[in-house]
Order: C-alpha cells, then structure tokens, then sequence
C-alpha cells in the first residue's frame, strides 16, 4: 500500500549535506529523500551525525552548506554568512516551513510554566493563530490520543519522563504537521518507559504520517520503519529496507554496528 | 487553599509566642516613651511615606523595564549593544549609588542651564526639581544590578525549550514574550525579594539631594522637637513594616507561581 505513494513528489529533499562544528566536520554529504507516508529510520553509533542530520532538516543547525534543501516542495533559502558558514536568508518562509515540521526531542523540553493542555494550545494560537476555544479541543483531542486526557491540568514537572514525552508528541502535532521528526525520543527514558511512547510512535505510523526517527531502539526500527538509513562518520554508510539493512548487512561497518547492539 | 495554609503556618505556638512579646514590648515603649510630636508631623510623615513608596515602586517598574533589554542583549548580542549594556552594568554596580546621585543632581542638574532652549521646554519644570534626579539615580542603579541578574536568568533557561519554540515557527518576539521572558522572570522571582528590600533602604539616600522622604522628614522632626529615640524607634517601625509588605507580597507571588516548578 505504502509503495503506491512512495511515487508521490517528496516532502524533504537532502542533498550533499555538510556541516563543521569549529574545525570539526561532522557531515559529509549527506542524501536523504523522503516520500508522503514514509517512516525512515537514521541509526549509526554515537558522533555518526545523525542527531545533527535530522536537526539540520528543520535548520536547528545552519548547514555549512549544501547541494539543496527541499523541504514540503520548498527551496530552503540560504545565504553564505561569515567565515565560511551559511545563514538563513528568508525568515519568514523558514518560519512557515517549520510550522508544518513537527519535531521531538530526546529532553522532552515542554515548557514548565504552563499546563499540559496548555503546552498543546500555545503553537495553535501563537503560530497559527486558531482561537483559544478550537485550539482547548484539539489540545484535548491530541492528548486523548496520547493517553493522557487526565493529565491535561498537570504542569510538566509532576509527570514522568513517558508522560512527558507523550506530552510533547501531542504538542507537535497540535499544529497539524506534515513530517514529523524524532530525535531520539526514548533515550532520556527509563527502561520501563520506553514502551508506552514507542506505541503512541507506531500508532502515528501506522496512520500513515510522514517520519523520520532517530533512534537507538532497534527493534522498532525493524517493526515500524519502511525504510532505514546507517550514518557512520557524516556519511550515509548504508541505506534500505529493515530486512535489507538488519539481515543482509552489505558493509563492514553495519555489520560490526549490528553485532555491537545484539 | 494556600491562604488557609498561609494563616496556619502563622498559628504555630513559637510564632504566637513571638507576636506576644512584640506586642508587649510595644506597649510598654509607646506608655513610657514622649509621642506627644506625632499629631502634629502625621500630615508630613504620611506625605513623606507616599513620596518613598512612590520612588521605590517608579524605580522598581522602570528599573525592571530596562533591565529586561539591558539582560537580554548580554545573551543575545549584537555585540556592540551587549558591551554597552556590560559597561553599563559594571559602572552601576561598581560605583556607590550616593555618588551616581551626586553625580547626576549636582553634576548634570548643573550643566542644564547652561543648554540652550531648555529652559523654554516642556522638561524643564522637571529638571528644577530634585525628586526626578533621586528617581532616575534610583532605577539606573535597580536597572544595573537587575541587568546583571536577568542576563544570568536568560541563560539559564534550558536551550531545549526554546529550540521546541523554535521548531514550532514561532517568531521569536513571540518566544520571548511567551516562553523566554516568563521562564527566566521565574527564576528570578526568589532573589528578587531580597534585591527588592535593598532597594527600599538605598531610598534614604535621596534625602542628602533635598527630597523629603520618609528618612528626611524624621530628620527634621528630630531637629525640631530635639527628641532623638521615639522619631528613630518610630521611622525603623515604618521601614520595617514596608520591608514585611515586600516580603509578604513576594511570597504570595512565588507561591502563585510555584504550583508550576
């Protein structure tokens, strides 16, 4: 089913992808397309880039520069800054561009200062500009589908971290996006914890959303992704369906990686 | 709910223990004490105790106003605005308030007439007067220290929030007013009680450029009736009962806020 929109035009288009910290280069031309419904999967070993790859997706990280950044049909408009680095150029366009990401984060970061409820509202209101009435019953939508509609009172801090993170996957889809990215969003969770924020992820794909997850989680990432891209070093070391990348590990790399995590 | 909580945290037997060896001892000064002047001054000394509040809440409310830019560019640059706000913060701090007065009243006050057109304008009224000086000396010094405390505030708001702000599309003026400037005023909140207090007793300093406050006024009651103890038992009763209203004030903010911490 998911092959037939695989042919639909593609909602992120990454091409040769760089970026230094400092003197430090930590991608190195970097490809990545993804399709409308796509799951993709970004593995690699720590300092492999792709925490950086996905936080460049929605310009957290300016690039260093490069090839082209398509985002939703988009050119991501750069301009070359100082010493070498790129800057954004067009705000405006980068603001609207990222209203239509939604994205998550390993540290959950919801704002303490307000309710859970309100965590949901406050992009609604303040980025689209929904009135406060519409945006309480999507926030209280949202958060039933997350399991947490008794919870919508609490601030953050009286929540556990699953909660939390629970929490902060309803507020990024309050704004109704187009992709959603994951950065690592189990690794700040106890053990115990992980299951119940990997079910909400596997309930949005199976609804058919657009994502693209970092992850360390393995196994979801064989059960739930269409499609799996190993970073290693700042480059793309190998990259394919789960069967393909999981049980027939072409490079040396994936297969060390592979048996490192097993 | 918290009021109740509030009201018997007062009723502990040590606190009730305390309350009546005040009281007692209040009793026994204002029996043996001579406040026979005190009829005669209320009119000065009510005027003078508006005239203090009103310097400490004016520079309170523009000396924050300022600090928050004055903090925020520290963080945020450019950095020519962030070295101006860096040399501003270290003259005010390292320099005593009783001099930056001076400096303004007996300095600039005295160079104003001396600038052409001034004396025709509208502002004029105001620079012959000496409180606008104790004001302005009073909220660049709150402005100064608060600007040092805000800057540290800023930083300290976790980056994590803001980057979700960010990831979102907000426009960063909205991220600021929404989630950046209440996150750090939240932090600032338990200092600012103590930071709020020091202000209160750096205002006797503008009796020394002729505004009659509260500290002035018993000056000249105690030149007047030459009576020096009940004037002074009297002034540090009201300056203890400003101090407690900050206080009480600052607690109930906090705990207005701290339902979300």
């Amino acid at each position: 089913m998911r092959g037939q929109e695989h042919t639909a035009a593609p909602v992120i288009e990454l091409r040769d992808l760089y970026k230094s910290f400092g003197q430090v280069e930590v991608l190195k031309g970097i490809d990545l397309t993804a399709r409308p419904g796509e799951v993709i999967s970004l593995i690699g070993g720590s300092g492999s880039g792709k925490s950086t790859t996905l936080r460049c997706l929605n310009l957290l990280e300016i690039p260093t520069s490069t090839g082209l950044l398509k985002l939703l049909g988009e050119e991501v408009r750069l301009k070359p800054g100082k010493n070498g680095h790129s800057e954004i150029s067009d705000h405006r366009q980068l603001r609207r561009l990222r209203s239509r990401l939604g994205m998550v984060f390993q540290s959950f970061n919801l704002w303490p200062h307000m309710t859970l409820e309100q965590n949901v509202m406050e992009a609604q209101v303040q980025v689209l500009g929904r009135h406060k009435e519409e945006a309480g019953e999507v926030a209280r939508q949202l958060l039933d589908l997350v399991g947490l509609s008794e919870r919508r009172e609490m601030y953050p801090s009286y929540l556990s971290g699953g909660q939390q993170q629970r929490g902060a996957i309803a507020r990024a889809l309050a704004v109704d996006p187009e992709v959603m990215l994951f950065d690592e969003p189990t690794s700040a969770l106890d053990p115990e914890l992980v299951g119940e924020v990997l079910d909400v992820m596997q309930g949005l794909a199976e609804e058919g959303r657009t994502m693209i997850i970092v992850t360390h989680e393995m196994k979801f990432a064989a059960d739930v992704a269409d499609r799996v891209i190993f970073l290693n070093q700042g480059r793309v070391e190998e990259e394919g369906t789960p069967e393909q990348i999981f049980e027939a590990p072409k490079s040396v790399r994936l297969q060390q990686f592979i048996q490192s995590i097993n | 709910m918290s009021d109740r909580m509030f009201l018997k945290d007062l009723l502990k037997p040590h606190r009730i223990a305390m309350a009546a060896v005040a009281g007692g001892l209040t009793l026994l000064l204002a029996i043996n004490m001579d406040w026979s002047w005190m009829p005669k001054y209320t009119p000065d000394i009510l005027r003078a105790l508006w005239i203090t509040m009103a310097l400490l809440a004016g520079s309170i409310v523009i000396g924050f106003l300022l600090a928050v830019p004055i903090g925020l560019v520290q963080v945020t640059g450019p950095r020519p605005l962030s070295l101006l706000a860096k040399t501003f913060c270290t003259l005010i701090r390292g320099t005593p308030i009783l001099l930056q007065m001076w400096v303004l009243y007996y300095g600039l006050g005295s160079l104003f007439p001396y600038l052409p057109g001034l004396r025709g304008s509208w502002i004029w009224p105001f620079l012959i007067e000496s409180w606008p000086y104790a004001l302005v000396a009073l909220t660049l010094s709150f402005a100064g220290y608060e600007g040092e405390v805000m800057r540290g505030a800023f930083k300290g708001v976790p980056r994590g929030e803001l980057e979700a702000a960010r990831a979102m599309g907000m426009h960063p003026l909205t991220i600021l007013r929404r989630i950046w400037l209440p996150r750090a005023v939240q932090r600032v909140l338990p200092t600012l009680g103590g930071e709020l207090i020091l202000q209160l007793k750096a205002t006797p300093l503008v009796a020394t450029i002729a505004v009659v406050d509260i500290y002035a006024v018993f000056g000249r009651i105690r030149q007047e009736t030459f009576i020096t103890y009940e004037p002074l038992l009297m002034l540090a009763l009201i300056y203890l009962l400003l101090a407690g209203s900050i206080t009480f004030a600052m607690r109930l903010l906090e705990m207005k806020l701290s339902a979300s911490r």
